[in-house]
């Protein structure tokens, strides 16, 4: 029997309505579980990004689940927001662009976590970027973050046409990641770039 | 040399994640050289006619769908890791688990027992059969009822074992009851070196002779110990899970006994042990007098009438009886929907009564209040079924027709009423809408017990 992905509980094996017709919230992890995230569908505009598109608050659930996600390395994890990914990158017009870890951390991680994340919801991707220090963001304080030189190169040419692209990344905090990597992109010929994270803060506690 | 010393006091008897040994590498690569530390791979894969066949390494879990396999950047190839003991560090085909196979780890013999208590003569004699099963190693059931005293039971025979030297175990399945332990075993063994283990413990000793253990926490373990002893070994999630009980048994030397403590023996249990091992009945509390008999009442349509905020006559008169008298009470719900739904009418009654259950964090408060009888009563889940004492508590179940009170939870929730002098009884009762087998197992069990004959 399966059980949920979260909290280990099995989860109901009677195949429901909502499943059948494809419309069911989640399948891997149980309800109680899921509507502990807190659906925000936040959008902003910054500087270099056309728009940023955040789907769920970075509350105590969120946290818990990257905790287990990067840091455990609970692969199995990248299942649990498949639907939400589909729905919102499943557009032909649009190139996704993950945000890519330094090569010696994903060795040390064992995987990419947004790769993972597109690689669960079967969405193809392209891998533009590369990171150039092996430095991560959660380490920093808001002015080093801030004064921070180029973050990425781009590894192809990106030709100067009309296709959407869309950064990838699993939280958005203060944005200095995705603004650097639009930047690059925009420098590099891409005219028009959006971004889509899971999480954001929202802010209240 | 001194490095080895160290690495040895940490790691003999232990299981661990290579990457989170918490020594520098040139020391353990050092001690891998002199064959100190053998590797292990982390997941061993089997292949199959039907496709791959997963092992862990550390847990023993074999359970496939414990299993996730993805593309892993680190040995570049498909990869299987376990998600059963995850929370320990993540253990998968390309990690690799170090054990020690050094020169032995040496415990004193110089111990010291400082228990001025008296045992029954029924408990005595219990105890005598235990020491003389740990002295031939073999597995013994001590199969004692609710409120025997069996804690004190086990002093004598832990003290034979830290005298010859010998590493021990006790291991119980809720952590509640290694916290309660703890003290006592820290009183009655001042110059042992105890260590207590459990989901976020902070450790000291890792060479500790005597370790209190959740069973969970024997995953880390590996051929340690020349004797365990399982408290409560019938709670759940011990009886549940194939793989603790396999925990338990790589936990112990090849050959080791290991003793198992409950009032609630699963039929599993019983025969294992009649066939290999030693059982002892204690069929008397310390203070003499019979279990508490359950008394069944129906009790329809429960869970309509306080979806309607109703609490159904018959609950509502004994809560009334109880409020009335002044006595504690428990009331045990099958559901935390089912219970929280039912707290605020109980509050309508008398605002302090309030509800405990799993991820109350205040839960041990509240039954203290409950004890000092600062709150009337407590509404609970089976969280409270065992390990708790409160003078002439009075405990009713609602629902005892459904199916998580077993015979076992039927028993240790009744085992809760008339355990301390000078209240030695008091009103078990079980509100039904229907009986069940269980409910009349537990209730033959009981009067089985309370007549069978005792040593005097």
């Amino acid at each position: 029997m399966n059980s949920c992905l979260l909290c280990d509980k099995p989860l109901e094996d009677q195949p429901t309505w909502q499943q059948l017709l494809g419309i069911a919230k989640t399948t891997v992890v149980c309800l109680p579980c899921f509507n502990k995230f807190e659906r925000i569908d936040n959008k902003i505009e910054t500087q270099w990004l056309d728009s940023v598109y955040s789907l769920y608050a970075y509350n105590e659930q969120a946290r818990e689940y990257l905790h287990k996600f990067k840091f455990l390395q609970d692969v199995a994890l990248a299942e649990v927001f498949t639907d939400d990914l589909r729905k919102v990158l499943n557009d032909s017009k649009k190139r996704i662009v993950p945000i890519p870890m330094h090569a010696s951390n994903k060795r040390k991680r064992t995987f990419a976590q947004v790769d993972a994340l597109l690689d669960a919801a079967g969405i193809t991707y392209e891998n533009l970027l590369q990171k150039t220090t092996e430095s991560v963001m959660g380490e920093k304080s808001r002015a080093e973050r801030l004064a921070m030189t180029e973050l990425f190169t781009v590894t192809a040419d990106i030709p100067s046409n009309e296709a959407i692209y869309v950064l990838v990344d699993d939280i958005f905090t203060t944005g200095t990641t995705l603004q650097h990597a639009a930047r690059t992109l925009k420098l590099a010929g891409a005219k028009h770039v959006e971004a889509v994270t899971l999480f954001r803060p929202t802010g209240k506690k | 040399m001194a490095d080895n010393e160290e690495i040895r006091q940490f790691l003999a008897g232990r299981i661990w994640l290579h990457q989170l040994l918490p020594f520098p590498q040139e020391a353990i690569d050092e001690a891998i050289e002199q064959g100190s530390i053998q590797l292990i791979t982390g997941v061993t894969t089997k292949t199959t006619w039907h496709g791959k066949h997963y092992t862990c390494n550390r847990c023993h879990n074999e359970n496939q769908a414990k299993f996730t396999v993805f593309q892993c950047a680190q040995c570049g190839a498909a990869c299987a890791y376990c998600r059963h003991c995850l929370n320990m560090g993540r253990v998968s085909c390309c990690s690799e688990l170090v054990i020690w196979t050094g020169e032995e780890q040496v415990f004193p013999r110089e111990h010291r027992m400082n228990w001025q208590g008296n045992l029954t003569p029924a408990q005595q004699k219990a105890t005598d059969e235990l020491l003389e099963s740990t002295k031939q190693g073999v597995s013994h059931l001590l199969y004692a009822v609710c409120g025997s005293g069996k804690t004190e039971m086990l002093f004598q025979p832990i003290h034979y074992l830290l005298k010859e030297g010998k590493r021990v175990c006790l291991a119980a399945p809720r952590v509640d009851v290694i916290l309660e332990l703890l003290p006592r075993l820290q009183v009655a063994f001042p110059d042992t070196v105890t260590e207590a283990l459990y989901g976020g413990a902070e450790v000291e000793r890792f060479d500790a002779q005597l370790i209190l253990a959740t069973t969970h926490q024997l995953y880390r373990f590996h051929e340690a110990f020349d004797a365990v002893f399982v408290d409560e070994a019938d709670a759940f999630p011990f009886t549940a899970e194939a793989t603790l009980q396999q925990a338990v048994k790589k936990a112990v030397k090849p050959g080791a006994p290991i003793h198992f403590v409950t009032a609630t023996p699963s039929a599993q249990l019983l025969a294992a042990n009649k066939k290999l091992g030693n059982i002892s009945l204690l069929a008397r509390r310390y203070h003499g007098q019979p279990l508490p008999e359950p008394r069944n009442e129906a009790l329809w349509n429960y869970e309509k009438q306080l979806k309607k905020k109703r609490i159904p006559k018959k609950l509502l008169d004994w809560t009334k009886a109880c409020l009335d008298k002044q006595q504690p009470f428990l009331i045990f719900f099958h559901q935390i929907e089912l219970m929280e739904l039912a707290e605020p009418l109980f509050q309508q009654l008398d605002e302090r009564i309030c509800a405990v259950h799993a991820e109350h964090d205040d839960r041990k408060e509240r039954v203290q209040l409950l004890r000092k009888k600062e709150i009337p009563g407590l509404l609970t889940t089976t969280i409270l079924e065992r390990g708790i004492t409160i003078p002439n508590v009075q405990v009713a179940v609602v629902g005892a027709e459904q199916t998580i009170y077993n015979k076992g939870a039927l028993i240790q929730i009744g085992g809760r009423v008339g355990r301390s002098v000078p209240h030695t009884s008091g009103d078990f009762v079980l509100f039904h809408q229907g009986i069940t087998s269980a409910m009349d197992e537990a209730k033959r069990e009981i009067r089985k017990l309370n007549h069978t004959k005792v040593p005097l």
